[in-house]
């Protein structure tokens, strides 16, 4: 099979072996769950249950605080009684209204989820709707909502949908065992997304260390009985390579296209969704399941029992119990929510797993860096290794010198974050931070601009 | 709330990504002192001990200028960087090793202090520090800093004839004299340059480098293995030296002038691999990089053809230092740019 690839990028150690091939492991049922009612990117939630509330596992617990498309709800993953509803510190270092349920025993009452509905006889407004009941976000980690990719604008013609295995970020491998343990739901969410969205052309994008599993997942396309009515659907392999996850990387790696500057996949006439988003669709349909779990890795040094797990979302690490989960505390240096090269890092453990957490990294001082930045020595190695040939040296050069528009045309607004420059800086420089910091300003700059114009006296007609 | 054992140390806690190459700074600036390694034991052993305590003095001079300036003006001393040992070597490179040693002293003095410090220090200049050092001398000194020593030993013809000049030197005397440029192996023959006026023996004795000159210029075989270490180390970039050699040879060939000779004499080769590739002074695009290679390669062999020096290198790098900020603009095209005609739509 032929091996595609995108241009530039970094070939990143994989520090895969801890859990790659380990089956994910279903998490004991912890004895709270700390649920925070915003978990997409796009208008906020309002919390819909009260302290003292009885819910049920996939009971809604939190909806559009107004109506709009830009909003997914949030679930009850587990039987309890609703404790605290309170601000806590979420996985992206801010605080968001959280709700606290303590767990009622192991069977009591069993589950509220959807009635099972199929998608291939209900009408495309029905499955967008049932994709949003169940509050299926992207799960790769931008936390995008669903159902608003799945329908893109008529002016902006689809004709791939991709699906995103590549998995380039270190340690992470639970897209691995998506692709290796629900081959069948990933393609049945493959050909419901294919059925929505009536594209006949679908890509499994994966990267050439997971090409052992092509077999496997070849001969589940050919069992699914949906499959071929609703297209074609085929592999495609990447070289291993970083950011090849990025969904801009993945859609010019497999297709050649790329995405245009400011916009999004669909301007390439693309959908990006992340494997595990895909078998989460499935489970909304065929179990009426709404997004209540979470796959991910749970590795690095500091972590005794590397592992894939399932949880429920809103688990805690410290709650699952050591022969489940044991954590070497004297070594731990840093806590990653995410990937090293994109994840955050944050200041406790007593931070609940998200619908977008896709590992949760236990480092220890001598896996991550902490040296001081130096003078930048202008070797260039940030522009030679950017996968969107910016030029990050310039762009911080021109943000120290206060200058955002040269900032803008060397590439501030474009940059994906994705850390390849900072990763080969020999100076240790921060670039990335730097460049979300003038982002920031330069969106502060734009809210002051039109505060301006509007309360500007209106320019006098032209004559 | 969930119990977490209290940590006896604090949690690091920073911005993405976590993990980092590792390549530090010091390792590139390790690898150039290791490409330079060869040509500089080569020169200790061509022209002996006037060179190797060149190289001393100039490198310690620059250390302890840049410690000592960084003490006075009450900043970190990092001589640990290793760039004022990098810019104290290539200098005493680049000079004859006959250089007094005070002199050399003083190049490197201002060459840290001046060219590289008063601009705020490593990767701040704008110009190459050691070719600054170079210029300085050459301004200030140029009988001592053009006087050339014939190799130490190696008793071959070429080495044998020159007396106190370079190949390039001697080149720029029969210029003057004769007519016009004719078969470089005539001129030398008529330059008494080599004996058996052997072109191509000459041009091996160049490559070989068994010639006057600067102490770390006259191999070209030594350079070009330290120029392959750089490259395979993805220490240097290919651009800028490969666009310096190719246009000097090309613009040599325009002018009359013999383009092998044109190449492989005096610095071009030494400045194309070590100097035109300095990451702080050179431009930072791909696109920059050719262009820099490109012009610098035209001043000097226009320098050589019509100037007062017999060897242009150091003021044609320097010229387009001053012409790097502007090549940086010459940015990449980004990923997703629609051409004009399509992006007016939106």
């Amino acid at each position: 099979m032929a091996v595609s690839t995108f241009k530039r990028g970094l070939r990143l150690p994989t520090r895969k072996d801890a859990t790659e091939g380990k089956p994910v492991e279903l998490a004991p049922l912890p004895k709270q769950v700390v649920i925070p009612i915003n978990q997409h990117f796009g208008a906020p939630n309002k919390c819909l249950v009260n302290v003292g509330d009885h819910v049920k596992r996939g009971q809604k617990i939190a909806d559009a605080a107004a109506p709009g498309p830009m909003t997914v709800p949030v679930h009850a993953s587990i039987n309890g009684v609703v404790k605290k509803i309170e601000p806590r510190t979420q996985s992206n270092n801010t605080e968001g209204i959280c709700v606290l349920i303590e767990a009622e025993g192991a069977d009591s009452g069993g589950e509220e989820f959807l009635p099972p509905l199929d998608p291939f006889s209900c009408t495309k407004e029905e499955a967008l709707a049932r994709i949003r009941e169940a509050g299926i976000i992207g799960m790769g980690g931008a936390g995008f909502p669903c159902h608003i990719k799945l329908n893109p604008p008529p002016n902006k013609p689809i004709d791939t949908i991709i699906a995103d295995g590549a998995e380039c970020e270190p340690y992470l491998t639970t897209d691995e065992a998506v692709l290796t343990e629900k081959p069948n739901l990933l393609i049945l969410g493959l050909t419901i997304v294919m059925k929505i969205t009536g594209v006949k052309k679908a890509i499994i994008g994966m990267e050439d260390n997971k090409a052992k599993l092509i077999p496997m997942i070849e001969r589940e396309i050919r069992l699914n009985e949906q499959a071929a009515s609703v297209g074609e659907i085929s592999i495609g392999l990447c070289r291993t390579r970083y950011p090849q996850g990025g969904e801009k990387l993945l859609i010019t790696a497999l297709t050649g296209r790329e995405v245009p500057s400011g916009g999004l996949p669909m301007d390439a006439g693309c959908i990006v969704q992340n494997v595990g988003t895909l078998v989460a669709i499935a489970e909304a349909f065929s179990l009426g399941k709404p997004l209540v779990d979470r796959d991910l890795t749970v590795s690095g040094g500091a972590c005794k029992t590397p592992k894939n797990i399932r949880a429920p979302i809103g688990t805690l690490l410290p709650d699952l119990p050591p022969v489940f989960m044991e954590i070497a505390y004297d070594k731990l240096s840093k806590i990653l929510y995410g990937g090293p090269m994109m994840g955050n890092a944050v200041p406790n453990l007593n931070i609940p797993i998200q619908k977008n957490t896709s590992g949760i990294i236990l480092m220890t001082a001598a896996e991550t860096v902490a040296e001081l930045e130096g003078p930048c020595i202008r070797c260039g190695r940030c522009i030679r290794n950017c996968p969107i040939r910016l030029s990050p040296v310039i762009m911080n050069m021109a943000l120290e010198a206060g200058d955002l528009d040269e900032a803008v045309t060397a590439g501030l607004m474009d940059c994906i974050e994705c850390g390849s420059c900072t990763f080969m800086c020999p100076a240790r420089i921060k670039l990335v931070q730097r460049f979300r910091v003038g982002k920031g300003r330069l969106r502060i700059r734009q809210q002051a601009r039109q505060a301006a114009q509007a309360t500007a006296k209106p320019a006098p007609a032209k004559t | 709330m969930a119990q977490t054992e209290s940590l006896s140390h604090e949690l690091f806690l920073s911005s993405s990504p976590h993990i980092a190459s590792k390549v530090p700074a010091t390792a590139l600036m390790r690898n150039v002192l290791i490409a330079l390694a060869p040509v500089t034991i080569f020169g200790v052993i061509s022209f002996g001990l006037p060179a190797l305590l060149n190289i001393l003095v100039s490198i310690v001079s620059a250390v302890a200028a840049e410690s000592l300036f960084r003490y006075i003006t009450k900043q970190d001393i990092r001589a640990k960087d290793q760039s004022a040992i990098v810019s104290g070597l290539l200098l005493a490179l680049v000079l004859p090793p006959t250089t007094p040693l005070w002199m050399t002293a003083l190049g490197a003095i201002f060459a840290v202090v001046v060219a590289k410090e008063f601009f705020g220090g490593l990767g701040a200049n704008v110009f190459n520090p050691a070719l600054i050092g170079r210029a300085f001398l050459l301004m200030s000194f140029p009988a001592a800093v053009t006087t050339w020593a014939r190799p130490l030993g190696f008793g071959t013809a070429l080495s044998d004839a020159v007396s106190g000049a370079t190949p390039l030197g001697i080149l720029k005397l029969g210029d003057s004299a004769a007519a016009g440029i004719q078969a470089v192996g005539a001129d030398f023959a008529a330059n008494k340059l080599a004996s058996s006026a052997d072109y191509w023996a000459t041009m091996r004795t160049l490559f070989i480098g068994n010639h006057g000159g600067c102490t770390g210029e006259t191999s070209i075989l030594l350079i070009l293995a330290g120029a392959v270490f750089l490259l395979v180390k993805k220490t240097i970039d290919w651009r800028a030296p490969v666009t310096m050699i190719g246009s000097a040879f090309i613009l040599s060939l325009v002018l009359g002038m013999d383009p092998l000779f044109s190449v492989l004499s005096g610095g071009l080769i030494f400045g194309a691999v070590f100097m035109a590739t300095d990451y702080v002074s050179a431009p930072l695009t791909a696109k920059g990089k050719l262009i820099f290679g490109c012009g610098a390669g035209i001043i000097a062999v226009l320098i050589r053809k019509f100037g007062n020096y017999p060897e242009g290198v150091s003021y044609a790098i320097l010229i387009m230092n001053a012409a790097a900020p502007f090549l940086n603009r010459l940015l990449p095209k980004k990923y997703g740019t629609v051409p004009k005609t399509k992006g007016a739509a939106k």
